[in-house]
């Protein structure tokens, strides 16, 4: 007994205990981060993965057998008196447990929802068909079905009353697909001029307004320059006129063609081609084909607009204002917190109100962040920016300009939440400059400021530069005091265009860290938008990271450029 | 008086060849006048009464903590850095105090320039380095820029090492280049006094030739003062030596007389190394 204590006590003395605490401390918290991680991007990157859609025969006990035509989502397992519970009529049989499987149905103009419960045990009859179709579209979420004919102006142009691949029903695909494509380009060009031509013109006719209110408000409004901006006015009409003669057009030539499809309660539904994003016959493809469409749907998720309340198509748009408020962020943070910390620690005389400051900016550090939500939309919004708004956009009003959440006013707030942390890391900087180079820039007749500017500054920089890597990590991951202050789920357009000023700093923007939010939690359809959510917080880390890893790779050349002496 | 062979010191590396020099005849520069130094309460320079003669160089010896840096650092107001430092008394630069109200003392510090024990080369390329003190005075001209700085090279025997890296960093060089980089970053600006503080005493033996052969072209163009913990080198490289202890100027003389022949007990028992 007395032997074995002494043995504890020993390893306890050699150290061996710490190191074990210590070394578990950090596996741990390294589980947690790769987990985090590995869960996040199995949920979110599967989603784009095009998956089977199997038809099968449902037939529920008491209940009228029925096919089904649906995707996979998830498998749980339930007990019987749960679903007993639920008023499914279940015999008795003795299995306490059953297996129930979420579909992805589609079809929700249909059925009225597109996901749905079902037993597998009660499944029958399954079979993946090679010619059942995968159609995403514009509205109503995917569509699934056989392909019965296509058609032209009405016209018949080729049918099938094939469900398995024989000549006719491939034939009839085949024109599909030429159909969808000509409808596709047809849409974007539609798009084209909607967005950036009318756009443009509203935009312009906008200016216009505004001018004549000007002229209003400062009594200037003469009969001269009321028919100088009529004349500008109706240039403008007519070149939207002849934008919307074209748009008829397109609209003409976009509705030509129609497709009959029979979805899996065997009803026949005629449908416009242009209703489709692209279809597909996940079940004819081999995988090097569904690694290819993988990876053209991430290209979509990343690069398109968000459709149907965001739960389909791509977050560009998120990405672009979380991108750009962080940079404009930078830019607004950056300058101040070093001007900041310079006097902190060159030129305040170090008593005890400095030092009350530097608590008091350690503090502010601490702050939640949602009370910098609440002081940016009563200070900056309703103080300063309905005051810019009375002082520099009186025509505009009663609409505030800047007088309501916008993108410098979030990045203002940003950059106000982390300031402390620039200071405290460029304090650090100056402090760690070795005093025989400042003296040796002050011996050769330098002033302070000049050897600020010219020796301690600079090789202050990579220390500077990891407060801003601190404060980017921070500022883009933050959401709460965005909500308040210029962050929407859907922003008409972004806030960087081709027309003046270019950059829009008063418009609402979107942001990844409140599309999360959004897409998750205030979704209609919380199937669909489930693996978005994932999909979207993976993306999210990874802009973060590489926001944060280009500004590692600026300090680590700032570092070796301004390598310190070794003393 | 002490037999000459109790001496430490290589008397040989005095011999030479020059007449005894008389403090009288030489042509001031700097002059000393009850010059107090006060760190907070503790007085680190009692009163020193002192000239450093022009174009000739002036060692400052005696044992650690006797107040000769901080001496040395009074000549371009390096102590005005030091937050509790107060200072009486006056220093003339050519009859003008450099403690007068208005005085400007980054125009100070570019006529009395200063090396430091430690080489301090700016993170930037030699080039850059050298054109720091010009740079500063606005000079940018490149043609301007290139002769100052071949030149201040060539000075600080440094040319033909560094002509075709000039635009290589300062930090890659050796100690000693490095050294010899900041007396020519400080000759760039043509000041009239070099302040020289312990310059060799981070270099090896080489190195620390060279600096003593430099000082020894320097004095030509400048009036030099140096302090250093080697006697050795004080008797080779300085026309007059000031030997300080705790904060007193104990004696002050040409160097020939002061290490062979020393007034003082205090100074001949420093010098044969009885204490200090």
């Amino acid at each position: 007994m007395k032997m074995q204590k002494k043995t504890v006590s020993e390893w306890v003395k050699s150290g061996d205990p710490w190191v074990w605490l210590n070394a578990g401390a950090v596996a741990i918290s390294v589980i947690m981060v790769v987990g985090l991680l590995l869960l996040i991007a199995v949920r979110g990157l599967g989603h784009f993965w095009p998956a089977d859609v199997v038809q099968a025969t449902y037939s529920l006990p008491g209940e009228k057998p029925y096919t089904i035509s649906a995707e996979r989502v998830e498998s749980v397992e339930v007990t019987s008196a749960q679903l007993r519970e639920a008023g499914i009529n279940l015999p008795d049989d003795g299995d306490l447990l059953l297996q129930r499987t979420l579909l992805k149905m589609g079809n929700r103009d249909v059925y009225g929802t597109d996901f749905g419960w079902v037993l597998d045990k009660y499944l029958s009859d399954m079979q993946t068909p090679e010619m059942l179709f995968t159609a995403e579209r514009h509205e109503w979420g995917n569509l699934y079905g056989y392909l019965m004919s296509v058609k032209e102006d009405g016209q018949v142009v080729s049918e099938t009353k094939d469900v398995t691949p024989t000549n006719s029903a491939l034939a009839t695909w085949a024109i599909f697909e030429k159909s969808i494509e000509r409808a596709s380009t047809i849409h974007e060009e539609i798009k084209d001029i909607e967005k950036s031509d009318i756009g443009k013109i509203n935009h312009a006719l906008e200016r216009i307004r505004l001018k004549q209110r000007r002229f209003e408000l400062n009594g200037e409004l003469t009969a001269e320059v009321e028919a100088d901006l009529a004349a500008e006015r109706s240039q403008y009409d007519e070149e939207y006129k002849g934008l919307q003669a074209n748009l008829a057009a397109l609209y003409q030539r976009i509705n030509r063609d129609t497709f009959t499809v029979q979805v899996m309660d065997g009803t026949v539904h005629e449908i416009q081609v242009s209703k489709i994003v692209h279809a597909y016959r996940a079940n004819a493809m081999n995988v090097p084909q569904k690694m290819g469409f993988y990876f053209t749907k991430m290209w979509e998720f990343l690069t398109d607009d968000p459709r149907e309340a965001n739960t389909e198509g791509g977050v560009f748009p998120a990405i672009f204002g979380t991108v750009m408020m962080v940079l404009l962020m930078t830019v607004l943070v950056t300058p101040f917190g070093v001007v900041a910390a310079v006097y902190l620690r060159e030129y305040a005389s170090q008593g005890w109100v400095t030092r009350v400051i530097r608590i008091a900016v350690n503090n502010l550090a601490g702050v939640p962040s949602i009370v910098y939500g609440v002081f940016g939309l009563g200070f900056f919004i309703y103080f300063l920016g309905s005051g810019i708004d009375q002082a520099f956009f009186p025509e505009a009003l009663p609409s505030p300009t800047f007088g309501t959440g916008g993108l410098m006013w979030a990045s203002i707030t940003l950059a106000l939440l982390t300031v402390p942390v620039v200071i405290v890391a460029t304090e650090e900087g100056l402090s760690r400059i070795p005093r025989n180079v400042r003296e040796g820039s002050l011996a050769l007749g330098a002033t302070k400021a000049e050897t600020l500017w010219r020796v301690v500054l600079p090789m202050a920089s990579p220390a500077i530069m990891t407060g801003v890597i601190l404060a980017v990590a921070r500022a883009a991951g933050e959401v709460a005091p965005l909500m308040l202050v210029g962050v929407v789920k859907l922003a008409p357009s972004l806030p960087l265009d081709g027309n003046y000023p270019f950059i829009h700093l008063d418009q609402k923007f979107m942001h990844l860290g409140f599309h999360i939010y959004d897409v998750g939690f205030q979704s209609p359809n919380v199937e669909a938008a489930r693996p978005l959510v994932y999909a979207t917080a993976l993306l999210l880390v990874m802009v973060i990271a590489l926001l944060n890893l280009s500004a590692v790779t600026i300090r680590n050349h700032l570092r070796e450029k301004y390598k310190s002496l070794e003393m | 008086m002490s037999d000459a062979k109790t001496h430490s010191i290589d008397i040989s590396a005095m011999q030479r060849g020059q007449e005894a020099l008389r403090i009288e005849d030489e042509k001031v520069c700097l002059s000393v006048n009850d010059l107090h130094l006060y760190y907070g309460e503790k007085e680190a320079l009692k009163g020193i009464n002192m000239v450093i003669p022009e174009k000739k160089v002036t060692a400052f010896i005696g044992p650690s903590g006797c107040g000769k840096s901080t001496l040395l650092r009074c000549f371009n107001r390096m102590n005005d850095l030091v937050d509790s430092c107060r200072i009486t008394g006056e220093i003339n630069l050519h009859d003008e105090n450099i403690y007068a109200k208005g005085t400007d003392v980054a125009e100070l510090r570019r006529r009395v320039g200063m090396v430091f024990q430690k080489p301090n080369p700016f993170p930037k390329s030699i080039y850059e380095n050298v054109a720091y003190g010009l740079r500063i005075q606005g000079i940018n001209k490149k043609r301007v820029l290139d002769e100052t700085i071949e030149w201040a090279l060539r000075s600080a025997a440094l040319w033909d090492e560094v002509k075709d890296r000039l635009h290589e960093s300062a930090l890659g060089m050796s100690g000693g280049q490095q050294q010899r980089l900041v007396i020519a970053r400080t000759v760039a600006v043509k000041p009239e006094v070099l302040l020289l503080d312990e310059p060799a005493s981070a270099l090896d033996p080489i190195s620390t030739l060279k600096i003593e052969e430099l000082i020894h072209e320097l004095k030509k163009d400048f009036t030099i003062a140096i302090v250093t913990h080697n006697m050795q080198q004080a008797a080779r490289v300085s026309d007059y030596t000031a030997f300080m202890y705790i904060g007193d100027l104990i004696e002050f003389g040409d160097t020939n007389t002061l290490f062979t022949n020393p007034n003082k007990q205090q100074t001949e028992d420093y010098i044969t190394g009885r204490y200090g």
